[in-house]
């Protein structure tokens, strides 16, 4: 229906549009070539400016032009990865030779302003952060997200925890909403691109609670971003800003990540194959304490002869069970394969990645493999078809890790057992039962024998036809319909076996669930996008509008057995059943929308205003559209800081959404009770909000960006104030009225800060060359209303004694407080501890090259914040921290097993962390060409990610999340995955 | 050309929103409250009055070891939840407000939803739905009831069935809600009556088998109706009440006979899927619920010494070893119930009475000696002391004060209906007798009352414990 579609739209547009008339043309021809080697430079754009003549150089760099006659013109150079150039084209001039030179800091790019159009970086109204795909692949990353920390201004990107495919939360500009979906948009070649989190159900196992509405929420789930290969990305941009995601409409709160991958250029076919190796090990964690025996004796209340068996040489021995535990080296490698190319009308590209991580528990670890074909294809002059297709698998085991209430997770366990035991398997293959221990756990046992793995089958399909229908002197009138599909099915299985001796103290010992779920993402968007300039040349409108529609399905189900015949994990092999979840969702949403983008002042101003109109199934009134509304505006000071430098101040204001949770709008029964054998219903408790509506963000940004010295340096400053209102809450009715939740739209959150890039080239010579890339991010937020009372979040924490989040009127929204003593009646005294968004964070990156050898490193620094270092708390209230046996520990163990203060185990998140080292060797080619048959270029590297880490967090790590996903809620260090260090050797090879 | 470009547009746009599919997307996952109202079939309906067994056996347990706790009867030494041997035992009554409240109005609004789509539906008989509305209202009045019988003259509201974007119900006095009780328990004889020609719309469980037909439900909703007035009459109605709850018990299915003392409906458990298990039922070795020894010590001897037969019945020894104690608590767990055990140990399908024949015979002595007929009293006590008790006849006669009789009725409805309801502090209470109950720790207290839940104060901008105004 959308090719139909498109047809009429065009003859409609047809009609409307501005006839030119042909005038006087002359020819302009020449070449485009790399100022640095001379290479020639593909598809660069050859613009008159402020006239609407535009080409592109072919593979050889040539290019020809029909222009003006009489009378001199501006010619514009523009290509991806270089500096633009502007020249003056003499009346009798026919050919034209231009060299360009590199954009280091990407300031020449077309940055996304709609669904299908962009502007010029250097003109952006809105702050965008643009990632290079090299810089996310260039050292081995589990996935992509745990790749972009550091290098966004803006984004506060963090790890749940260190498992091998364990999943990370963005944040762009702070916490937004509270119950609402907390992650950003995530469009991948014009595609929605599924970043759900589907728990494996680890749960039943560990007993940790879950969450009415989606279910388990201690269970580490990776978010489905994992899928994407790195490897196969071009770019990321980062929409942060509302006016920037506002053509997202009521998705895009959190912020947008628009992904391109890799496309084929024309010219010669080149392959280039990567292979890495590498491994893995513990980064930190917690040490063992040392006991004598009056010291075990006092702490486990016990007697000589029950110590006597663990005596070796009549002491108490150390074992350092984190180790025996966590201390693997396991080998990962990753072998990356691309082949492109192409014509002028078929260009490729495709891609295969094969990568496999071993986790430092045993039996733990991630696997993807990965294969991507993308197609160009030229129909016509006018006519261009972009197909892209990535498929898949990605298999996970992260082990049992986190919050637990049975004995099953390995580092919640590690917390209570003393040092003097021994875990390790005798030589007979049985397991030694700890004498102290939780509900019996063997943690080792519990690594050896329990899984816990998910697979993940994924296709995401764009297509996108895009047709010149009009290419005027004066103006032109461009449609493009795309649409896409995103599909997953993840099958996951949790198999704690009858043997492992906390399980063995269960009634039905033995338990397995089988988790299934399927994601269905379809997209489809109408634009038609018309530019026009006049005679003049002195302004140029650009008015785009079209129509866009999602529909969204993530179904879910899973069924528990218990009492699990000896060696089987099949969930028809259980005594009894145990928990079984079904739960669907579909969505629909579809938006109309309109901008204007006017460029005037020799492209010094730029004002753009745009509407989005929505409607969606999830809101009450499925007939309504929303409105989503931006403007912006730009204007650049060119050469006022000297020659080659130019400035430009920029503000902007959009609204922007955050949907309301599927089935948030219905009133249901309770229909799980039966009775004598009969099915029932009864009311269900939350009352559904019939006329919900999307969370509503309001933000302000004004910024002020710069480059300077011929782009070696720049500069981008941006403040901004964005105000949440209509937030999506639950309060609690009379309870006379038969319910006890309701859902409203209520309140208003703001968030406020200060992001700054800061790109320098301090030296750039033929032979040494230094590359500095910094970003500052600082957000501060605030509850400014509720229409209800304070309130504990869901996944809040354990309790004041611990320290939890509470959300408070007037207080930020992220903030934990705890008992930190009491009264003179014993009340207990709460306080203020922190809140979770830091004071500020800062990135470096820089890039040492000399000659072939390039150096890089990105140090990623953290101040403030703190953490619910829950895992201390385990140690501590059991005596067991490495220092529990000396005053300072003495006093951490009073204050959690006495006092009931929660201070201790409220810490700073202040960090220094490396989290990426690179050394490359570009070998010269005359030895590539030796050692590989065929090579052209070759490369060596070896590479390390998450290296150190100084900090005074006395976790396994300052970032933790133990609830996952979380809007308020992070933060939560409860017995997650140890961190590890990788190390990489590898070596590309292009042909 | 422009007009037809407009109108392609048009066309477009329209088309572009049909391309799209229904927005209309029902939450598959629940059965839709809305859909039981606005299309209620006779299968819907069916499960939704079925449900309302579910409802009213919700809160049980909870109140019969709170309430029971409160009249030391037992106690709660599971240890996870301190206030859950410390409020009772020493007050103030704070987590423990939720008491006969969330549950009950919870299946009041259930009973309303069933109700409304009762009156809605065109496929059953109008004698079928006469017997359904009969039904929901006998259970919305237990549940409404229970409410105010440990509320007292904190009243409560009644009128709830509204929406909630309307202002919470109003308090009415206790008075007014036991009048409110009558009337709803009125119109359900007219209903069960109206209806006894038919067949209920709906599944009644295994409890309820003596009842399950609308003449049989209707002897259940008139011994309720008696207990109500009961009630009533020692909430200050007085002699009215006292001569409607005897007119009542007549229609009601008490039965002088010995062998059906504990015939009645009762609360339905078990550990099916889905279903609830009898969450009382702590066997003899369990952690959770112990018998305290007072019920030993007050109990009367038999004519053989033996104490009582009631609490030789109802009471045993704990077998766990060592005995379970709660740390800074001063009562070890010694004694057990039985009630709900077979043979010492768990029963989860142990079914709880709802309103059993013993306690309509009570309830006859005690509306006759609320009338001044001593003498029907006294026969009505000794049949429960000799037949349940293994007593003796009573030594009282209708020259013995009035006080003195209203202790033997309250001495047998607290060892009748041990364990079952929480009896001994309700009658204590509503006969102003509360300090006839032990506080048995030191510094202890025995709760007056239990107060208006926070939630329901704090939606009514009062601040907790809050006591409604004129109440």
């Amino acid at each position: 229906m959308p090719w139909r579609l498109s047809g009429l739209l065009l003859a409609g547009f047809l009609a409307a549009s501005p006839q030119t008339a042909a005038a006087q043309q002359r020819d302009l021809s020449g070449s485009i070539t790399r100022a640095d080697d001379g290479r020639p430079i593909a598809d660069a754009t050859i613009t008159v400016v402020g006239g609407a003549a535009t080409t592109r150089s072919g593979a050889n760099g040539r290019f020809s032009l029909a222009i003006p006659r009489g009378g001199s013109i501006q010619i514009l150079v523009r290509a991806i990865g270089f500096v633009r150039q502007q020249v003056t084209v003499e009346p009798n001039q026919s050919t034209l030779d231009l060299k360009l030179t590199a954009d280091v800091f990407k300031l020449e790019e077309v940055v996304v302003t709609g669904q299908q159009t962009g502007v010029s970086r250097r003109n952006a109204a809105t702050s965008s952060s643009v990632v290079d795909g090299s810089a996310v692949s260039r050292v081995a990353t589990p996935a992509l997200d745990k790749a972009l920390a550091g290098r966004v201004a803006g984004a506060n990107i963090q790890s749940n925890s260190g498992a091998p495919g364990s999943g990370a939360q963005i944040i762009i500009r702070g916490t937004n909403t509270i119950n609402a979906a907390a992650d950003p948009l995530i469009v991948v070649d014009g595609v929605i691109y599924s970043n759900a989190t589907v728990p494996t159900g680890l749960y039943t196992a560990t007993g940790s609670s879950g969450n009415p509405i989606s279910g388990a929420a201690q269970d580490d789930g990776a978010n489905r971003l994992a899928d994407l290969n790195p490897n196969d990305i071009e770019r990321i941009e980062v929409l942060k800003s509302a006016a920037a995601s506002s053509i997202y409409g009521s998705k895009a709160a959190n912020g947008v990540l628009v992904i391109t991958t890799r496309r084929g250029a024309a010219g010669k076919t080149r392959a280039e194959l990567t292979q890495r190796v590498g491994f893995s090990s513990l980064l930190r964690g917690f040490k063992p304490r040392a006991f004598t025996v009056a010291e075990a004796k006092d702490v486990f209340s016990t007697d000589d002869a029950t110590l006597a068996p663990f005596l070796v040489n009549g002491q108490l021995p150390v074992y350092d069970h984190l180790k025996e535990v966590a201390g693997n080296k396991p080998m990962a490698y990753e072998t990356v394969f691309s082949l492109s190319g192409g014509s002028e009308t078929t260009r490729f590209y495709t891609s295969l990645e094969v990568k496999n991580e071993g986790g430092i528990i045993g039996h733990t670890g991630s696997q993807r493999q990965a294969i991507r074909i993308n197609l160009d294809q030229k129909l016509t002059n006018s006519l261009k078809l972009k197909l892209s297709n990535g498929f898949a698998r990605s298999q996970a085991d992260r082990g049992f890790t986190n919050n637990d209430n049975l004995g099953a997770s390995v580092t919640y366990a590690l917390a209570y057992i003393p040092s003097f035991i021994p875990l390790k398997q005798n030589a007979d293959g049985s397991w030694p039962a700890p004498a102290f221990t939780y509900a019996g756990a063997n943690p080792l046992q519990t690594a050896a024998l329990a899984t816990n793995d998910e697979q993940v089958l994924r296709n995401t399909s764009a297509a996108t036809l895009d047709w010149f229908a009009h290419q005027g002197e004066r103006s032109s009138l461009q449609l493009i319909a795309a649409g896409g599909a995103d599909f997953f099915s993840q099958n996951a299985q949790v198999f704690s076996p009858p043997e492992l001796f906390f399980e063995a103290a269960k009634s039905n010992p033995g338990t397995a669930t089988r988790a299934n779920a399927q994601s269905r993402y379809l997209n489809w968007n109408l634009n038609a996008i018309h530019i026009y300039s006049p005679a003049s040349a002195a302004w140029r409108a650009s008015t785009s509008f079209g129509a866009q529609y999602e529909d969204r399905l993530l179904d879910r189900s899973s069924a528990t057995a218990r009492g699990l015949l000896p060696g089987q994990s099949n969930i028809d092999k259980g005594a009894v059943f145990g928990e079984q979840i079904e739960l669907n969702t579909k969505e629909r949403t579809f938006a109309l929308y309109g901008q204007e983008e006017f460029l005037a002042f020799r492209e010094k101003l730029l004002i753009t205003g745009g509407l989005r109109a929505e409607r969606s199934s999830v809101f009450g009134n499925t007939d309504r559209y929303y409105l989503f509304p931006k403007f912006a505006a730009s204007y650049r000071f060119p050469e006022l800081l000297g020659q080659g430098a130019d400035l430009k101040l920029r503000a902007a204001y959009g609204h922007i959404g955050n949907q309301p949770l599927f089935g948030q709008k219905y009133t249901v029964l309770s229909g799980r009770n039966t009775i004598s054998g009969n099915a029932t219903t009864v009311v269900g408790g939350t009352a559904g909000s019939p006329d919900i509506r999307p969370e509503r963000t309001k933000e302000i940004e004004v910024g002020l960006d710069g480059s300077l010295l011929h782009n070696r340096a720049s500069f981008e400053i941006t403040a901004f104030r964005r105000n949440t209102y209509d937030l999506l809450l639950s309060r609690t009715p009379a309870p006379s009225s038969g319910y006890t939740t309701q859902f409203l739209n209520g309140g208003q959150l703001r968030n406020w800060g200060l992001e700054v890039a800061l790109g320098v080239t301090p030296v750039q010579s033929r032979s040494f060359r230094w590359e500095s890339r910094n970003t500052f991010q600082l957000v501060r937020n605030k509850v400014i209303d509720l229409p209800i009372p304070d309130f504990r979040p869901f996944g809040a924490g354990f309790g004041l004694a611990y320290g939890e989040f509470f959300i408070q009127k007037g207080r930020p929204i992220n903030q934990i407080i705890g008992t930190t003593g009491f009264d003179a009646n014993g009340d207990p005294i709460v306080s203020f501890l922190g809140t979770s968004t830091p004071d500020f964070k800062i990135g470096f990156s820089n890039d040492v090259s000399w000659k072939a050898l390039t150096i890089g490193m990105l140090w990623d620094w953290q101040k403030g914040g703190v953490a619910q270092n829950q895992t201390l708390s385990l140690y501590d209230c059991n005596q067991l921290s490495e220092d529990s046996g000396r005053p300072s520990g003495q006093a951490r163990a009073q204050a959690c097993l006495n006092d009931g203060i929660a201070t201790p185990f409220v810490e700073s998140t202040t960090y220094l962390r490396l989290r990426e080292v690179s050394i490359e060797y570009e070998v010269p080619r005359r030895i590539a060409q030796k050692l590989f048959r065929g090579a052209d270029a070759a490369r060596l590297s070896l590479s390390g990610r998450n290296l150190l880490l100084f900090t005074k967090y006395t976790g396994y790590d300052p970032e933790s999340s133990n609830f996952g996903q979380q809007a308020v809620s992070r933060n939560v260090d409860l017995g997650p995955y140890p961190p590890s260090r990788s190390f990489y050797f590898s070596v590309s090879v292009g042909f | 050309m422009r007009l037809l470009s407009m109108h392609t547009a048009t066309t477009l746009l329209a088309g572009l929103t049909l391309g799209c599919g229904s927005f209309d997307i029902l939450n598959s996952n629940d059965p839709s409250e809305a859909d039981l109202l606005t299309n209620p079939t006779p299968s819907k309906i069916s499960v939704a009055g079925t449900g309302l067994f579910v409802g009213a056996r919700a809160g049980v347990t909870g109140e019969i070891w709170i309430l029971g706790s409160y009249g030391r009867e037992g106690v709660n030494l599971l240890g996870n939840n301190q206030p859950d041997y410390q409020e009772p035992f020493f007050g103030p009554i704070q987590q423990q407000r939720t008491v006969a409240w969330g549950a009950e109005f919870n299946n009041i609004r259930s009973a309303n939803i069933f109700l409304a789509a009762l009156a809605k539906t065109t496929q059953l008989s109008p004698a079928q739905k006469s017997a359904g509305v009969g039904l929901a209202q006998t259970l919305k009045a237990l549940a409404l009831f229970k409410v105010i019988a440990v509320r007292g003259k904190l009243g409560a509201p009644v009128d709830v069935d509204r929406p909630l974007s309307q202002d919470p119900a109003p308090f009415l006095t206790e008075d007014g809600v036991y009048n409110y009780i009558r009337a709803l328990l009125d119109s359900a004889k007219t209903n069960l009556g109206a209806g006894s020609a038919a067949e209920f719309p709906l599944v009644l469980p295994g409890g309820f088998s003596d009842f399950a037909t609308p003449a049989e439900f209707l002897k259940f909703a008139r011994g309720l109706a008696a207990k109500a007035e009961v009630f009533h009459g020692s909430a200050g109605c007085g002699t009215t009440c006292y001569q409607r709850a005897l007119t009542e018990l007549s229609g009601s299915f008490l039965n002088l006979d010995p062998g059906s003392l504990a015939f009645g409906p009762y609360y339905d458990f078990s550990s099916g899927p889905g279903d609830a298990p009898n969450g009382l039922s702590d066997p003899l070795n369990g952690a959770g619920f112990f018998a305290l020894r007072v019920n030993q010590t007050d109990a009367q001897l038999q004519p053989s010494g033996d104490m009582d037969q009631r609490v030789l019945d109802k009471i045993a020894d704990a077998t766990r070893d060592p005995p379970q104690t709660v740390g800074g608590f001063p009562i070890t767990g010694e004694l057990k119930f039985t009630i709900y055990l077979a043979g010492g140990r768990s029963n989860t399908a142990a079914g709880i009475p709802i309103l059993k024949n013993e306690e309509l015979i009570l309830l006859g002595a005690e509306a006759n000696l609320g009338i001044g007929n001593k003498a029907a009293a006294i026969t009505y006590l000794n049949f429960v002391r000799q037949n349940a008790g293994g007593l003796a006849p009573t030594t009282l006669t209708p020259a013995s004060p009035t006080a003195a009789l209203l202790d033997e009725v309250l001495y047998n409805r607290r060892y009748s209906l041990l364990w079952e309801q929480g009896a001994r502090w309700i009658d204590a209470r509503r006969h102003n007798r509360l300090s006839t109950i032990p506080v048995i720790v030191p510094d202890g207290a025995v709760p007056a009352e239990v107060p208006i839940p926070e939630a329901e104060c704090q939606a009514r901008n009062l601040t907790a414990p809050c006591r409604p105004a004129g109440n």
